[in-house]
C-alpha cells in the first residue's frame, strides 16, 4: 500500500485494527473484498493479493441441473454469490456445488466435515472434472485451484491457505455459526459464499452469525416439497412401546432425580437453553447428580426389551428389504449388530472398511446396516428402502438427515420409516419436536 | 486431549483454581497403577468394568476420572485377542447371514468351519479390533504414581489452556527455547517490558486474537506449558473463557506440572567448546549463556552469549556468533542490534562463509573465526574497542 491521501487513516477501514504487538494494521481476511473497495473508493494505491488460479475450463464436463436445482443457483447469483441453500438430503446437494464452480470457473475451496466425505467429494469432483484437485485433511496437504479440505483441517491451515481461493463451499454449514471453528471461514478472502445443508439453523443468533460468514439462507426446500416426485415418497410410521416393570422402576427413579433440579433451573431462567442448563449442573453436586441421572434415563431408553423385540420383528419382517437401523448410542449399534449379525457402521470402523461396505450394501452383498451417527450426514448411502429408528440424540436435524437416506428416487419406491418410541418418556417429546424437521416450511424461498 | 468434563478446577473470585494431584494423591496412584498393571494384556473393557468399581483406597472421583483418562491414553495400544482379522471375520459372517435366512448360531458355525475355528473364535474376533476390546498395554507399568500426577496435571493445564487466548508469563532462563517453539507454532511473542538482566516478560497470542476471543490457539498455547519446566524461574497468566466466564489462570515456578524432555543447551558444538573455553580463559569475566531477549521493532533477538566483567559492569559484551551468512542475513540481524539500540555487540563470523570486508557493516565489532572461536580474539577485540574508547 502506497501514498495514503492526506487525512485518510486505516484506523477507519472496515474491520481494521492497529495490531500493537507487530506494529502494523491488521483485518480479518473474510474483510478482504470490503477493505478493496474502500481503498478504492479512497483513493490508496495498493498491491493485490496475487491472482488465484482459475480452475481449467476446458477440464470440466458440463453439470446438468434439475428445475429446483437450476432456481436454487439463480438464488444465490442474485443474492451477490453469497448464501446458504438449504435442500433435502439425496436432493443433489453436491451436484449444485459441481455447477456453481464448472459455471463460475472460480479457485475453489470446499470444506466438508468429516473424512468420509473428503474422499466423497473429491470422487464427486473428479467424475466432471478432469485435472488434479487438491487436499487438507487426512494427512494430506495439497493444493489446487479445486481443492478440498475437512473442516479440521480448514481450521488448522486456513492460514495458510485462505488467500488462495475466490469461492468458498461449505457443505453442511449449520456446523457453522456457533462459535466452534468460525475462524475458519473468517481467515479465507473469498468474496463468492456458498453454504450447503438440509438443516439450516433455526437458532437466530447461530442464523446471524451464519449469514455474517457464508451468507443468509437464498432458496430452501423440504423432504416435503420433493417427496414424491424428485424424492421418493414415504411412510413414517411410529411404534409406540411399553417399558418393563424394572425398566419403568429405574427410568422413574432417575428422571426424579433430574427433574427435581431441571425444574427447578427452568423456573429460575425461564427460556434457558439446554446448554445454559448443563452449564449450571456442572457447578453444583445437585446438578452434577441430576445430569448422570439424564445420562442413565437415555442408557435405560436406548435398547429396551421391547424395542429389542421390534427391531427382532421389522429385520424379519424386512428381510429382503435394504435396512438401515439408527440407534442413539455405538454400544447400542454393536448390540444389535452382535444380535442379528448385521454389519455395524461407526466411527471405530476405518474409512476403508466403510467403503467396502457401502459398496456390498449397494450390490446387495449386505442387506442390513446398524449405525448411531456414521450414517447421519452427507455420506452418500445406496438406496435404502427402510429406516428403523431405534433411538437419536440430536433432534430435528438428525431425523431429517437419517430419512433423507431412503428418499434417492426410484421407479415405484416407497420407503419406510419405523420410529421405536417409549410411552410416557421423554422420547415422545422428543420423536414429536424431531417430527418437525419433515414438515412442508416454504416452496422456493427467493 | 482431556474432555473438559474431566477437567478438575474451581473458580476463586476471577482465579481459576486447577485442582491438581499431590503428594497425598500418591496413594490412590499407585493403587490405580497396580490394577492398571493386572489388567495387562486383557480387553481394555474389563480394566474399564474393574475401574468403575472402587479402588482398595479411598480417592477423590474427579481426580480418579483424570488419572484414568491420562493412563488409558498412555496404555492405548492396537492389540487385540483376535484369532481371525476383525475386518475379514465381519466381511464374512454379515455377508454370510445376508445370504442365508438361517440363526446366528448357524451362520457363525458355517463361516467358522470353513476358517478352521471354533464358533467361539469366531464370534471374539468379530469386533476385537474396536476400542474396548484392545489389550491394555504394558507401557502404563514403568510409570511412577508421581510420574502419573505430573503428567495428569499437565493434561489438566493444557485442556484449560485450551480455552485461552492469550499467555503472559515472566521467565528466567531458556527463553529462547520457549519463544522459537511459540513462532514455530505462528504465535506472536511480544516483550512487554525490560524487565532488567531478571528476565522477560512476554505476552504469547495468536494473529487472529486481534478480532476475538479464540480458542484456535488453545493447544499450541498449552504445548508451551512443559517447556517452562526447564526455565530456571516462571511466573504464567492465561486469560481464559470458561463455561462463560472470564477467568485468569496462574501458575508458577515449582507448580507440579510434568515438563519436556531436556532442551539442548547449545545450539551447535562451535557454541559449546566457545563457552567451555572462555570460562576456562577468562575467569575474570562471566559467561552468560542465553541473555535476556531484546526486542526490536516488534520483533525478539536473542544473542547467544553475554560477556560480563565481574569487577566492571559497564564493561558488557553481548555475543553472537553467526555460523550461516549472507549479506542480507547478516544485514537484517544488524539492523535488528541497530534499532534495538545494543552498543556493545560483538560479532563471530564464519570465515569459511566468505564474507566480504564490503559486506560487513560499519561499527560492529567482528572476530573472524574457523571451525572455533577463539576465546583470545575475542578479549583481544573487546580490549582494543575498550581502548579506542578511551582514547
Amino acid at each position: 500500500m502506497t501514498d495514503l491521501p492526506n487525512g485518510v487513516g486505516l484506523a477507519g477501514a472496515p474491520g481494521v485494527l492497529w495490531d500493537r504487538r507487530v506494529r502494523a494494521y491488521r483485518a480479518p481476511a473474510s474483510g478482504y473484498s470490503a477493505l478493496k473497495r474502500w481503498l478504492l473508493a479512497v483513493g490508496v494505491r495498493f498491491e493485490e493479493i496475487s491472482a488465484r488460479p482459475r480452475s481449467i475450463k476446458e477440464a470440466w464436463s458440463v453439470v446438468d441441473l434439475r428445475a429446483y436445482q437450476e432456481a436454487a443457483l439463480s438464488a444465490w447469483e442474485l443474492a451477490q454469490r453469497r448464501g446458504v441453500i438449504a435442500l433435502p438430503t439425496g436432493s443433489g446437494k453436491t451436484r449444485l456445488a459441481l455447477a456453481v464452480m464448472q459455471r463460475t470457473q472460480l479457485s475453489a475451496l470446499c470444506l466438508v466435515p468429516t473424512r468420509v466425505l473428503l474422499d466423497q467429494w473429491s470422487r464427486e469432483v473428479n467424475a466432471v472434472y478432469r485435472e488434479a484437485i487438491g487436499c487438507y485433511g487426512d494427512g494430506v496437504r495439497r493444493l489446487a485451484p479445486i481443492t478440498i479440505a475437512t473442516f479440521e483441517g480448514a481450521y488448522r491451515h486456513m492460514h495458510e491457505i485462505g488467500h488462495r481461493f475466490d469461492l468458498l463451499i461449505v457443505d453442511e454449514v449449520h456446523h457453522f455459526g456457533g462459535g466452534l471453528r468460525d475462524e475458519a471461514l473468517e481467515m479465507a478472502i473469498a468474496d463468492a459464499r456458498l453454504g450447503l445443508t438440509a438443516t439450516p439453523p433455526r437458532d437466530t443468533s447461530a442464523a446471524a452469525c451464519l449469514s455474517q460468514l457464508v451468507g443468509p439462507t437464498v432458496f430452501e426446500l423440504t423432504v416435503g416439497d420433493l417427496a414424491g416426485g424428485f424424492l421418493a415418497s414415504f411412510d413414517a410410521i411410529t411404534l409406540y412401546l411399553d417399558l418393563s416393570p424394572e425398566e419403568r422402576s429405574s427410568y422413574t427413579n432417575l428422571s426424579f432425580i433430574f427433574k427435581g433440579v431441571y425444574t427447578q433451573f427452568h423456573r429460575a431462567v425461564p427460556g434457558a437453553s439446554w446448554m445454559d442448563f448443563s452449564r449450571h449442573a456442572t457447578r453444583t453436586p445437585e446438578g452434577r447428580r441430576a445430569l448422570i441421572a439424564w445420562r442413565q434415563m437415555r442408557r435405560v431408553l436406548s435398547f429396551t426389551r421391547a424395542k429389542r423385540r421390534a427391531v427382532r420383528s421389522l429385520l424379519e419382517r424386512h428381510r429382503d428389504s435394504k435396512v438401515l437401523v439408527f440407534t442413539a448410542d455405538n454400544d447400542t449399534a454393536y448390540t444389535i449388530a452382535r444380535e442379528h449379525l448385521v454389519m455395524p457402521l461407526t466411527c471405530d470402523i476405518s474409512r476403508q472398511e466403510r467403503a467396502d461396505v457401502l459398496d456390498r450394501f449397494r450390490a446387495g452383498d449386505l442387506r442390513t446396516l446398524v449405525s448411531a451417527r456414521v450414517l447421519n450426514e452427507g455420506l452418500d448411502v445406496p438406496d435404502a428402502d427402510v429406516a428403523v429408528i431405534v433411538g437419536g440424540a440430536l433432534g430435528e436435524r438428525e431425523h431429517v438427515q437419517r430419512v433423507g437416506r431412503l428418499l434417492r428416487p426410484g421407479e415405484g419406491k416407497r420407503a419406510v420409516v419405523y420410529e421405536l418410541v417409549t410411552r410416557n418418556t421423554i422420547e415422545v417429546g422428543q420423536a414429536r419436536r424431531r417430527r418437525q424437521g419433515l414438515v412442508t416450511r416454504s416452496s422456493g424461498q427467493l | 486431549m482431556l474432555p473438559d468434563r474431566l477437567v478438575n478446577y474451581s473458580v476463586a473470585g476471577t482465579l481459576v483454581v486447577p485442582h491438581f494431584l499431590a503428594e497425598h494423591d500418591h496413594q490412590w496412584l499407585r493403587s490405580l497403577l497396580e490394577e492398571h498393571e493386572r489388567f495387562v494384556g486383557r480387553p481394555r473393557r474389563e480394566l474399564d468394568a474393574r475401574l468403575r468399581d472402587p479402588l482398595p483406597c479411598e480417592c477423590p472421583p474427579g481426580k480418579l476420572k483424570l488419572a484414568i483418562d491420562v493412563l488409558t491414553r498412555l496404555g492405548r495400544s492396537r492389540r487385540n485377542a483376535a484369532v481371525i482379522p476383525p475386518r475379514r471375520a465381519r466381511a464374512l459372517v454379515f455377508v454370510e447371514a445376508t445370504r442365508r435366512p438361517e440363526t446366528g448360531t448357524a451362520v457363525l458355525s458355517k463361516v467358522a468351519t470353513s476358517l478352521g475355528v471354533s464358533v467361539a473364535e469366531l464370534r471374539d474376533s468379530l469386533f476385537a479390533d474396536l476400542p474396548a476390546e484392545q489389550l491394555v498395554s504394558a507401557r502404563g507399568q514403568s510409570l511412577s504414581a508421581v510420574e502419573l500426577a505430573l503428567r495428569s496435571n499437565l493434561a489438566l493445564v493444557q485442556r484449560l489452556l485450551f480455552h485461552a487466548a492469550m499467555l503472559r508469563i515472566t521467565v528466567e532462563g531458556n527463553t529462547r527455547f520457549l519463544v522459537r517453539h511459540a513462532k514455530w507454532r505462528g504465535l506472536i511473542c511480544t516483550l512487554a517490558e525490560r524487565s532488567g538482566h531478571e528476565g522477560a516478560s512476554l505476552e504469547i497470542s495468536g494473529p487472529f486474537a486481534l478480532f476475538r476471543n479464540t480458542r484456535l490457539y488453545g493447544r499450541a498455547l498449552g504445548e508451551l506449558i512443559p517447556l517452562l519446566g526447564w526455565c530456571a524461574r516462571f511466573r504464567l497468566r492465561a486469560d481464559c473463557v470458561l463455561d462463560g466466564r472470564h477467568v485468569a489462570l496462574e501458575l508458577a515456578t515449582g507448580d507440579p506440572i510434568f515438563p519436556a524432555s531436556a532442551p539442548r543447551q547449545y545450539d551447535s558444538r562451535i557454541e559449546e567448546r566457545f563457552g567451555r573455553e572462555f570460562r576456562r580463559l577468562a575467569p575474570e569475566w562471566d559467561l552468560l549463556r542465553e541473555p535476556e531477549p531484546i526486542a526490536a521493532d516488534g520483533t525478539l533477538i536473542f544473542p547467544d552469549f553475554a560477556l560480563q566483567h565481574r569487577s566492571d559492569p559497564a564493561r558488557r559484551w553481548l555475543l553472537e556468533i553467526v555460523g550461516f551468512w549472507t549479506p542480507d542475513y547478516v544485514a537484517k540481524k544488524l539492523a535488528s542490534y541497530r534499532k534495538a539500540r545494543v552498543p556493545q555487540l560483538i560479532l563471530c563470523l564464519d570465515e569459511a562463509r566468505n564474507c566480504a570486508e564490503a559486506d560487513i557493516p560499519p561499527g560492529v565489532l567482528v572476530v573472524k573465526f574457523r571451525r572455533r572461536v577463539d576465546p583470545l580474539a575475542v578479549l583481544r577485540a573487546i580490549g582494543s574497542a575498550t581502548q579506542a574508547v578511551a582514547h
